[in-house]
C-alpha cells in the first residue's frame, strides 16, 4: 500500500461526506448527543469510579462501532452496488489502497470524537487526562483494524444499502450489551462474564479504561492502580482477544467481501 | 524487449456457474491499432475486455498485455492502461471537475483537470454534479478519466451506447485522434457504424465466440454480392432464370415479388451482363435493379442469426 494514495482516496471520502448531510450529522452530531447524555450522571460513582466517566469510557470505546463498523459497512455496501467501488478499481489504486483510504477517514474521525469526548470529560465532568495516552491510542488503533475487517466482511453479506443496518445490528447489539459500556458485568455469572470477555468490543473496553484511569480494569471487583508498564501487562490478554478477532475478521473479509454487485 | 502485440488472447473461456459466457476464443490486437469486438447483448464481450482489465482471473486459456498476467500482474500493467467500464459509477454527488481532480491524483503523471475536460469538449460543465449530466455526457467523463493517465493501451467497453449523433461523432474524433498519436484501443460496440469507421481489425462475437475475424475488407469478402429486381409483369417467377450460376430467390417487398441472386465472389460483373443481356432480349423494365456488395450488416446479420450453442 502507497500511503500517499491511500491519503488521497481518503480526501475523496471526506469530499464525499461533506456533502452527504446525514453522514456528517452521525459523524458530529453523535458524540454531542452521548456527551450531552452524561451530564445527569455527574456525581455518583459505579465500579469505584464516578459514573459519567465510566459510561464516557465506555463510550469512547462504543464510538468505534458507529464511526468505523457500521459507517463501513454501509459505505462499503453502498459502493459496491452502485458500481463505484468497481470504477475506483478501474484505475490505477491498489485494492488495499482503496479500502485503506476509506479505513483511514472513518478511523480519523473516530480519533477525533474520542479527543473532543476525552476533552469533554477532562473538563465539564471534571475527569482527568488519559493516564496511559499510549496504552489508549494503540487500543484504538487494534479497534479500528479490527472492526474495519468485521465490517468488510459483514458488507459482503449485506445485499443493499437498505438492509446495512439490519446486518450491523446484532455486532452492535452485542457489543452495546455484552462489553460493559454502560454497566459493569461485576454482578453476573462468571461463564457469563467469560463470554463476554471473547466479546470483539470487550477488549477495546477495557484497555480504554484502564488507559483512562490508571486502574486495572481487566479485572472483576476492586481497580488496582497500575503504572505504565503493569498497565501494559494487565492488557495482554484483551490484545490477544483482539488478535484472535482480528484473524476471524481477515477471514470474513477474506471469504465474503465483494467488489462488485452479485449478477442479476 | 517487448513482443508487437500489446494483448493477447488465447483460448479464453469464462464461465458464471455453469454458465459459458466465453467459449474459448483468441485474437491478438497489435500496437498501435483499433479492435473492435462487435455482438449482440450477451454475446460475452464486457466479460472479456474485465478479463483483459484485470478483474477476474482467465478461468481458461491466457490473456497477456504488454507480456503481463493483468489479473496477477495488475500493478504492474494497470498504470498502462485506460478503462472505460460499460457502466459508470461516479459519485452522483461530485462535481465534473472534482471528480476529474480527485481521480487525477490515483494516478503518476496524469494529465490536468483542464485538459482532461478540453479532450472530451466536458470544459463547460465542470462545475455541474455528475448525476445532473446525461447519459451522454457521463460517458465523454468516463473517457476522459480514462485518458487521464495517457494510458499505451484503452480499453472501452460501448463508449457511445446511449449518445446522440453528435456526441458521438465527437467520441469517434477523440479516439481517432488517439490511434494517430499510437495509442491501442480494444474497444467493443454494438454499433455496426462505429466498428466500421473506426476499427483497423474486428471480431465479431456470438455466444462466447469469435465467429469471424480480420479487417473490415477481408470480413466482408467472401461473403458475396447480391443483385435484386421486381419480378416484371410479363415473367412468371418459374421463368427467372440463373445468372453467374445462382438461381433465383423471390422475396416478398412492399407487395411485389423481388428476384434476388446471392452472387458468389468476383461474379457481380458478369452476373449483371448476363441479366442485361436477357432484359435486353425480352424487352424487360427491371424496376427497383440493385446491385451490391455485401456490407459488414449482412455480415453481421448472418451471423448473429446463427444456431445458439
Ligand atoms: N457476473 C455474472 N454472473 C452471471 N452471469 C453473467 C455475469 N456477467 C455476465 N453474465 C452473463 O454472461 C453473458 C455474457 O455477458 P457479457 O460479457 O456482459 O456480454 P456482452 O458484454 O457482450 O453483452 C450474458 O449472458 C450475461 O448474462
Ligand atoms: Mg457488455
Amino acid at each position: 500500500m502507497r500511503i500517499t494514495y491511500a491519503a488521497r482516496m481518503a480526501r475523496l471520502d471526506l469530499s464525499l461526506l461533506w456533502r452527504n448531510r446525514t453522514g456528517l450529522f452521525s459523524a458530529v452530531g453523535m458524540p454531542l448527543l452521548f456527551g450531552a447524555l452524561l451530564l445527569p450522571a455527574r456525581g455518583e460513582v459505579r465500579d469505584g469510579v464516578e459514573s459519567g466517566l465510566f459510561a464516557g469510557t465506555g463510550y469512547l470505546a462504543f464510538f468505534l462501532i458507529f464511526a468505523v463498523f457500521t459507517n463501513l459497512v454501509a459505505v462499503l455496501t453502498t459502493r459496491r452496488e452502485d458500481l463505484s467501488l468497481k470504477r475506483l478499481r478501474a484505475g490505477a489504486l491498489g485494492d488495499t489502497e482503496i479500502l485503506g483510504g476509506s479505513v483511514l477517514l472513518a478511523g480519523g474521525l473516530y480519533l477525533a470524537q474520542i479527543g473532543l469526548l476525552v476533552l469533554f470529560m477532562s473538563t465539564v465532568l471534571g475527569g482527568r487526562l488519559p493516564a496511559n495516552p499510549l496504552l489508549l491510542v494503540v487500543g484504538l488503533l487494534f479497534g479500528i483494524a479490527v472492526f474495519a475487517l468485521l465490517a468488510a466482511g459483514v458488507s459482503g453479506i449485506t445485499p443493499n444499502a437498505d438492509m446495512a443496518q439490519l446486518t450491523s445490528m446484532p455486532i452492535l447489539m452485542v457489543c452495546l450489551v455484552g462489553s460493559g459500556v454502560m454497566v459493569p458485568l461485576d454482578g453476573l455469572p462468571e461463564w457469563v462474564r467469560t463470554v463476554a470477555e471473547l466479546l470483539p468490543l470487550s477488549p477495546l473496553v477495557e484497555i480504554v479504561r484502564t488507559a483512562y484511569f490508571g486502574l486495572d480494569f481487566t479485572v472483576a471487583g476492586a481497580h488496582a492502580p497500575v503504572g505504565f508498564l503493569a498497565a501494559w501487562a494487565a492488557c495482554g490478554e484483551a490484545f490477544a482477544i483482539f488478535g484472535l478477532w482480528a484473524l476471524a475478521g481477515w477471514w470474513a473479509s477474506r471469504r465474503w467481501f465483494r467488489w462488485e454487485p452479485r449478477h442479476g | 524487449m517487448e513482443t508487437t502485440a500489446a494483448v493477447r488472447v488465447t483460448g479464453l473461456r469464462q464461465r458464471y456457474g455453469d454458465f459459458e459466457a466465453v467459449a474459448g476464443i483468441s485474437f491478438e490486437v497489435r500496437r498501435g491499432e483499433l479492435f473492435a469486438l462487435l455482438g449482440t447483448n450477451g454475446a460475452g464481450k464486457t466479460t472479456t475486455l474485465e478479463t483483459l482489465e484485470g478483474f477476474r482471473p482467465a478461468g481458461d486459456g491466457t490473456v497477456r498485455v504488454f507480456g503481463h498476467d493483468p489479473y496477477r500482474e495488475r500493478r504492474e500493467v494497470r498504470p498502462r492502461m485506460g478503462i472505460m467500464l460499460q457502466e459508470g459509477g461516479f459519485f452522483g454527488d461530485l462535481t465534473v471537475a472534482e471528480t476529474v481532480r480527485h481521480w487525477s491524483g490515483f494516478v503518476p503523471g496524469a494529465r490536468t483537470a483542464d485538459e482532461t475536460l478540453g479532450l472530451v469538449g466536458l470544459r463547460d460543465k465542470a462545475d455541474v454534479r455528475i448525476r445532473q449530466l446525461s447519459g451522454g455526457q457521463k460517458r465523454r467523463l468516463d473517457l476522459g478519466v480514462a485518458l487521464l493517465g495517457r494510458p499505451e493501451v484503452l480499453f472501452l467497453d460501448e463508449p457511445t451506447t446511449g449518445m446522440d449523433p453528435e456526441a458521438r461523432h465527437a467520441i469517434w474524433a477523440v479516439v481517432r485522434d488517439l490511434v494517430a498519436d499510437g495509442t491501442t484501443v480494444l474497444l467493443t460496440t454494438h454499433y455496426l457504424e462505429e466498428a466500421e469507421r473506426l476499427a483497423d481489425r474486428l471480431a465479431i462475437m456470438n455466444y462466447g465466440r469469435i465467429a469471424v475475424a480480420g479487417t473490415v475488407a477481408e470480413v466482408i469478402a467472401g461473403q458475396g454480392d447480391s443483385i435484386s429486381f421486381r419480378v416484371p409483369p410479363e415473367v412468371t417467377v418459374a421463368e427467372l432464370p440463373a445468372f453467374g450460376g445462382t438461381a433465383a430467390g423471390v422475396e416478398i417487398d412492399g407487395g411485389h415479388p423481388t428476384a434476388v441472386y446471392a452472387v458468389p465472389r468476383h461474379g457481380l460483373q458478369a452476373a449483371l451482363g448476363e441479366l442485361l443481356g436477357w432484359a435486353e432480349r425480352r424487352r424487360l423494365r427491371l424496376d427497383g435493379l440493385q446491385a451490391r456488395s455485401a456490407s459488414l450488416e449482412d455480415v453481421f446479420l448472418r451471423t448473429v442469426e446463427g444456431d445458439p450453442r
